[in-house]
């Protein structure tokens, strides 16, 4: 169901879209909240500032097919607000518990997928800010160029070449003869 | 050895990063329980000032977080004290009920006839206050959910 009817059924006050808004946009608002590296209890109480955000919001969004955007820049400004805010009272607010895959980590990961293994042994090492632009990329549904330049604050224009090189230096720390066709089929 | 179009390498960090950090479930419990606080009607004060966004400028000694909501010519304007209380005003002053609630709690406190208020509590977050005005029979204001 497309989030135009989605949100209409929300209005008229049905939980079952509702609840279906939040399968479909629940990964996305995760990914641009954890692309910020707050604690995990700071990421929770954006996430959910978000989400209560949305249902006072919902019957007033004027493009209801740009809901993905809303969500994304959202998520965006209350991690700011907790970053600029609650950091310079007490640091817990960025990260310290948060589960970030580091390589000492991703020993215990719950994966036997090879292929994946290399993959988060390879992000981990890569710097946060690629860290951030890769977690964006990879949304569901995806966000589109303008909606992660204005998370990551930077010009439209600079997202795709951004990617072609962060993607360049992902796949220089991939192990020679990965191949992903052969492992995930 | 074929090497891994970009196309392809973000579709396998996408599956990496869901397998090792997918959303946790009460993060889509909270999700789904907050369809309960929608509020169709009810008027929506805003923030149109918060320290935390301001960047620029003198940042004094005192580092208390200070918001501004507004809505329809009326402003509430909080100061977080000693991150555990919470003192405003409302402009224009108004006597009346002020509550402050999360998702489990509401506590509340009146404003004086300045319109000076005061929680001696700062609820886990997210909160909102919100400004009753039964005196002149209109809706109450709720303020965006924040963390403060």
């Amino acid at each position: 169901m497309e989030a135009q009817e989605l949100l209409r059924r929300v209005v008229d006050g049905d939980q079952g879209a509702w609840d279906e808004v939040v399968r479909q946009f629940g990964g996305l608002v995760w990914s641009v909240a954890r692309s910020f590296r707050l604690s995990s209890a700071a990421t929770d109480d954006v996430v959910q500032t978000v989400w209560l955000r949305l249902a006072e919001h919902c019957g007033k969004i004027r493009q209801p097919e740009r809901l993905a955007s809303w969500l994304a820049t959202t998520t965006r400004n209350e991690a700011l607000r907790v970053i600029r805010g609650q950091s310079r009272l007490s640091p817990s607010a960025m990260e310290d518990d948060t589960v970030e895959p580091t390589a000492s980590s991703i020993e215990d990961l719950v994966t036997d997928d090879d292929t994946l293994r290399a993959v988060l042994i390879a992000f981990a090492k890569l710097s946060p800010d690629d860290q951030a632009l890769l977690r964006l990329l990879c949304a569901v549904p995806p966000l589109d160029y303008e909606s992660i330049a204005e998370v990551l604050g930077r010009p439209i224009g600079s997202i795709g070449p951004t990617r072609a090189r962060c993607l360049d230096r992902l796949r220089r720390l991939l192990p020679a003869g990965l191949n992903p066709k052969e492992e995930l089929t | 050895m074929n090497p891994i179009h970009d196309d392809e390498l973000v579709d396998l960090v996408g599956r990496a990063l869901r397998t090792v950090d997918p959303v946790p479930e009460h993060v889509l419990d909270g999700a789904m329980a907050a369809w309960t606080w929608r509020t169709i009607d009810a008027e929506l004060a805003q923030i149109v000032f918060d320290s935390a966004a301001e960047l620029t400028g003198v940042r004094s000694e005192v580092m208390e977080r200070q918001l501004t909501f507004q809505v329809g010519g009326i402003e509430i304007e909080v100061m977080v004290v000693d991150g555990s209380r919470l003192v405003g005003q409302l402009v224009p002053a108004m006597a009346t009920t002020i509550t402050q609630a999360n998702e489990e709690r509401t506590i509340s406190t009146r404003s004086d006839h300045l319109g000076r208020f005061s929680f001696d509590e700062l609820l886990p977050h997210p909160v909102r206050l919100t400004v009753h005005r039964p005196h002149d029979g209109r809706p109450p204001i709720h303020t965006v959910w924040m963390v403060f």
